[in-house]
């Protein structure tokens, strides 16, 4: 790893990563405190939910009409959009772009004329926007924690939040790696932001119809979300080990993949 | 007192012995100078190709750089210079073939290699979210560049470069400017420089042909592409004309104009005949007049020199034509 290079990354992509963690902060903590109302106007809202169709509910993220109000459900189904597509749609641009923007850019002359061998820069850029991903759902998860004791009607279990989290993070990380992968592979050198972007949501809409098709669903565990169990009000709920040994080996070996592909790609220019 | 210089003789005689043997070890530490000693090469290229797909990058380049030379490579856009270097920076990828410099393998070893290389691209950007002090800087720190910020400032002062405006708002030529200096900044053994006086105004033209000069006094090997031809005959002693991805020529550059080619133009009493003139040697045959003919000769003067001295003629003039000729000639 380069300390000069990932110091001036650092400082590169620090501006996109603050505006990425107060969007998602905001938009937790917002939809959060919602929640007192969704309980004072329980009624009325089973009437209006029962009008919405089962399919419009969980795209939402609701696996349950009775999620909405318990503040652990609440929170689980607003975690699936917030931190598990934005922030995986975050993870997987950042990641692509931190390697291919030196190429679109033509700035990877000037920086691999320096004495720093490919390897280096491949393991700096992806060190650099690992710790950004980790720092976005620190600061994810502390929001979240304190809107849910701010916003809570009773107490609710951490451990299947902790799990929550923990599965979230890697969901995120293995976009990433995926990301990586998209950036050793290209072979133009120009933006791939609106591809991951689609790629992320088309990964998306195969979860929301697996979770429609009930047991027939199974074509969804093609998509990193279906991974992640996000049934968090069920009392077995805990972290299984298949989930994040699945996980951690695809994440690792992307990785592995992308820095080889990384190391042996002309620059594009 | 015999016996005592005797002694004195033997231990001697092992200190020597032991000096030699601990240079030995001490040049077999330091890798990089014993090659040095065993190669003047600083570049050397074997058989190099690159291709892209189907696409021609370069074929079968081979060439080599002596140390502390400046070397010219010449040729139009898109003739392969760029790709040559980018292949030698290990930027890109060789299809087949090899190159070294230092005596390292420009693949295994590009770190290496780059550690006491400097580069100016053709056509390269800098970070937009710097300015040139920062932008600098950085690209020094990376030579462990603590002492660069007296030669950062020296060469701004020269180049007349404002160092603390933003990169997005420097032009062309500024921008190559900033591309200059952080070449020169670091004390670099071989300087590569990819069409450095691309929007650059004569003034300052001038002014980095003289520093490239004074780098080249200090035993800096200098691998200078250009299409323009009138810099590399004012500055390079060797020099190598790509065409097509292929080196058509190598050599010195008064060999080029001297032994090699001549520009003969020959005013005859009468109409010009051109059998009689039927020679080995003689290309870019032209006819400028019923009675004058100019052409390139690379034949056997004396043989020329017998053939015309049977006709009748009024007037000859046999001359070094300049480079821009000789390229042109081998672009034909």
């Amino acid at each position: 790893m380069n300390r000069i290079l990932f110091h001036m990354e650092f400082r590169r992509n620090a501006r996109s990563l603050i505006l990425w963690s107060v969007i998602i902060c905001a938009l937790i903590f917002f939809t959060m405190s919602l929640f007192r109302s969704v309980l004072e106007y329980q009624q009325q809202i089973m009437g209006m939910v029962k009008l919405v169709p089962m399919a419009a509910m969980k795209a939402r993220g609701f696996g349950n009409i009775n999620d909405i109000f318990s503040g652990l459900g609440f929170y689980a189904a607003n975690n699936i959009v917030y931190m598990m597509l934005l922030g995986s749609i975050y993870s997987m641009v950042l990641t692509s772009n931190i390697l291919l923007k030196e190429e679109y850019n033509k700035t990877a002359e000037f920086l691999m004329s320096r004495p720093i061998s490919r390897g280096e820069i491949f393991a700096t850029k992806s060190a650099l926007a690992f710790l950004n991903v980790v720092f976005l759902n620190i600061i994810a998860c502390l929001v979240s924690f304190i809107s849910l004791e701010v916003f809570k009607s009773g107490d609710f279990r951490i451990q299947p939040f902790m799990v929550l989290t923990l599965y979230t993070f890697l969901l995120n990380l293995l976009f990433g790696a995926l990301g990586l992968l998209v950036a050793g592979l290209i072979r133009r050198a120009r933006p791939v932001t609106f591809f991951c972007v689609g790629l992320v949501l088309v990964l998306y809409f195969l979860f929301t119809i697996s979770r429609l098709s009930g047991v027939k669903g199974y074509f969804g565990y093609v998509s990193p979300f279906k991974w992640v169990n996000v049934e968090v009000l069920n009392p077995s709920y805990s972290a299984e080990f298949w989930r994040i040994f699945l996980f951690l080996a695809l994440t690792f070996l992307l990785v592995l993949l992308s820095g080889f592909l990384y190391r042996k790609k002309d620059i594009l220019t | 007192m015999l016996n005592w210089s005797s002694r004195a003789d033997c231990n001697l005689q092992s200190l020597i012995w032991f000096q030699r043997v601990f240079k030995v070890f001490l040049e077999s530490l330091n890798t990089g100078s014993e090659i040095m000693t065993v190669s003047e090469n600083i570049i050397e290229i074997k058989h190099l190709s690159k291709y892209y797909g189907h696409a021609r990058g370069v074929e079968d380049v081979s060439l080599s750089v002596k140390q502390g030379e400046f070397f010219g490579f010449i040729g139009p856009n898109g003739a392969g210079k760029s790709t040559t270097i980018r292949i030698l920076l290990n930027l890109i990828f060789p299809t087949s073939g090899s190159a070294k410099i230092f005596g390292l393998d420009i693949v295994k070893d590009s770190k290496q290699i780059r550690s006491r290389l400097a580069y100016v691209p053709s056509d390269a950007n800098l970070y937009d979210t710097m300015r040139v002090h920062e932008f600098l800087r950085f690209g020094a720190a990376f030579y462990g560049g603590n002492k660069s910020e007296d030669r950062i400032r020296e060469l701004a002062g020269l180049m007349e470069l404002d160092l603390d405006r933003r990169i997005p708002e420097l032009s062309t030529g500024n921008k190559k400017k900033v591309n200059i200096i952080q070449a020169l900044v670091h004390h670099a053994d071989l300087l590569v420089l990819d069409e450095p006086t691309t929007g650059l105004d004569p003034l300052i033209q001038s002014r980095l042909f003289n520093l490239l000069a004074e780098e080249n006094k200090r035993g800096v090997t200098i691998f200078f592409s250009s299409h323009v031809l009138s810099e590399v005959q004012a500055l390079c002693r060797r020099v190598a004309i790509v065409k097509d991805g292929r080196i058509i020529k190598s050599d010195e550059i008064t060999a080029l104009r001297d032994k090699q080619l001549k520009k003969v133009r020959v005013l005859f009493s009468d109409e010009s005949p051109r059998q009689e003139l039927n020679i080995k040697g003689i290309e870019s045959f032209q006819a400028e007049s019923a009675k004058s003919i100019v052409f390139m000769f690379s034949g056997d003067i004396n043989e020329l020199i017998q053939r015309l001295s049977v006709l009748r003629i009024e007037n000859l003039s046999i001359e070094e034509p300049p480079l821009e000729e000789i390229f042109l000639h081998y672009y034909r």
